[in-house]
């Protein structure tokens, strides 16, 4: 049995976060909440989310998921954003149950970056 | 993960290696050639094995200048405080029930006291000052006609912090109080002479201090009114009051360790605060750090850190490959701030990001330089992928 809290990927993506940083000129979201900071910032090209940064305050497992979200949406539609949700990262990251809060700060990060990218959603008018 | 050979570890409050010397001395009790015979036996073996015993009590009688026979073998520290305090409150309970400790005490003494709450005895936890130190006024004030235990650490496990065990102990031995001292941080680590410190009960643990784990002593003065009730029954050794078969090996591997700490302890001493100086000398120019608890007022080998604006769990795995603790090790899973760092008034921010590094014989300069530039360089990645905060 392991006692190594953090798995590879979440030793892999803490020790190297490559989409680490913020983009001048760019859309950009902060949040804190549950003893987390998120930041975003994206550029996008024709619909596409071209370049995602993030900068994070919190344990290896939020810096280790906001280094996988950055990874998988860059070049994806940016309606996708809408449809992120933190359940598949919990899982591929094997992050604690009690830790569940503040990965939910990312997903509100992601929900803001989305609004602001594409507008308000529809039941939000 | 870092591979085994290439940890720096520096945590040797939590443990330290067997001495080679102490290991050699154990082997030759555990297997067939050497002398495994039980101690409780009377024939020839088992005479052997106590006598084994009765030198490992000298060396440990030799290191803290008492006699052998107020040396009570236990399984480790932990068993040790529960032993005194619960043993020693239950012995006095005709007397009084009021009880007096610290906040900042390890769990295996706050937890006893909790459990004798939970029995009906009534106690005092007083807060350290922010430097760690007991005010002995506010000891002083606690102090009541039905007190009957005082139970206060002499190093403690988190800052190093060192109480002056001789000041207290004689306030207890003014009132007839028994006084307990936790020395599981201390015992062979600072001179301590049991013929002249008022102290009725000391624990202690040999694994802190190059002996094995799984063994451990409870001195008991020899004097009117000081006395344990035992916790384990069955068998009638230790004079009834921990029986159970003595596991020799174990205790001979205590007996050898407390007799290199006593040949080394100033040479020890010496080399842990060349240790601390160059790590402290190396870090303290870090915007926004912090000792917890007076360094002047601490054992060399520890230095506690806290640090502004960082995570202390990122700032543990980013350490790697350095071995260190954010709290004590028997509370370390949790998530919480340290419970000793918020009785000394550290903010839950600054208390979570805490790091004890501890040092020990084996500790290089080269560790040293190497902890020096993981913590600077962890520092300043982590304060680099931070956001700022919301307005």
């Amino acid at each position: 049995m392991s006692t190594d809290p953090y798995g590879a990927r979440v030793r892999a993506l803490f020790a190297d976060p490559a989409h680490a940083g913020q983009l001048a000129n760019a859309a950009g979201v902060l949040v804190e909440d549950q003893g987390v900071r998120i930041a975003f910032s994206a550029q996008l090209a024709v619909g596409r989310v071209d370049t995602l940064r993030f900068q994070a305050w919190g344990c290896p497992h939020v810096i280790a998921a906001a280094e996988a979200f950055c990874a998988d949406y860059e070049g994806r539609s940016a309606t996708d954003l809408l449809e992120f949700s933190t359940s598949d990262l919990m899982q591929s990251l094997s992050v604690p149950v009690e830790k569940t809060g503040r990965i939910l700060v990312i997903e509100d990060a992601v929900r803001s970056l989305a609004r602001q990218i594409l507008g308000p959603t529809p039941k939000e008018h | 993960m870092a591979e085994q050979a290439d940890l720096i570890y520096l945590d040797y409050a939590a443990s330290t290696p067997v001495d080679p010397w102490v290991a050699e001395a154990m082997t030759a009790l555990m297997t067939a050639d050497g002398n495994y015979a039980n101690p409780s036996s009377t024939h020839a073996a088992g005479r052997q094995s106590v006598e084994h015993i009765a030198h490992a009590a000298r060396q440990l009688a030799t290191l803290l200048n008492t006699d052998p026979w107020q040396l009570i073998w236990t399984s480790g520290a932990t068993e040790s405080d529960n032993l005194a305090i619960l043993g020693g409150a239950h012995y006095r309970q005709e007397r009084g029930r009021h009880l007096v400790t610290m906040r900042t005490e390890h769990k295996a003494v706050t937890d006893a006291f909790t459990e004798l709450e939970r029995q009906g005895y009534s106690v005092t936890w007083l807060n350290p000052e922010p430097n760690g130190l007991l005010d002995i006024a506010k000891l002083e004030e606690a102090l009541r006609d039905d007190t009957q235990l005082v139970s206060i650490m002499h190093i403690n496990n988190e800052t190093g912090v060192v109480q002056d065990i001789a000041q207290i102990g004689a306030i207890c031995r003014d009132r007839d109080i028994l006084f307990h001292v936790d020395a599981a941080q201390s015992a062979g680590k600072l001179p301590i002479d049991l013929s002249t410190l008022p102290v009725d009960l000391m624990s202690m643990t040999a694994h802190k201090v190059y002996g094995p784990k799984g063994i451990g002593a409870l001195y008991v003065a020899e004097r009117p009114g000081v006395h344990v009730d035992p916790l384990f029954f069955g068998g009638g050794q230790q004079r009834k009051l921990r029986p159970g078969t003595l596991p020799a090996q174990q205790i001979v591997g205590f007996g050898a360790a407390a007799a290199i700490a006593q040949s080394r302890m100033i040479h020890d001493l010496k080399h842990l605060n060349a240790m601390r100086e160059r790590l402290w000398s190396g870090i303290r120019d870090i915007p926004g750090i912090s000792t917890n608890g007076a360094i002047e007022s601490a054992f060399p080998g520890i230095l506690n850190v806290s640090i502004e604006d960082i995570e202390g769990e990122s700032l543990l795995l980013a350490l790697e490959p350095l071995c260190v603790a954010t709290g004590s090790a028997c509370n370390s899973k949790s998530q919480e701030p340290s419970y000793v760092l918020r009785a000394l008034g550290t903010s839950d921010a600054l208390a979570q990001s805490a790091i004890r590094f501890s040092f020990g014989r084996p500790t290089s300069a080269s560790d040293i330089d190497i902890a020096i530039e993981c913590y600077r360089n962890s520092v300043a990645r982590l304060r680099s992928l931070a956001p700022g905060r919301v307005e």
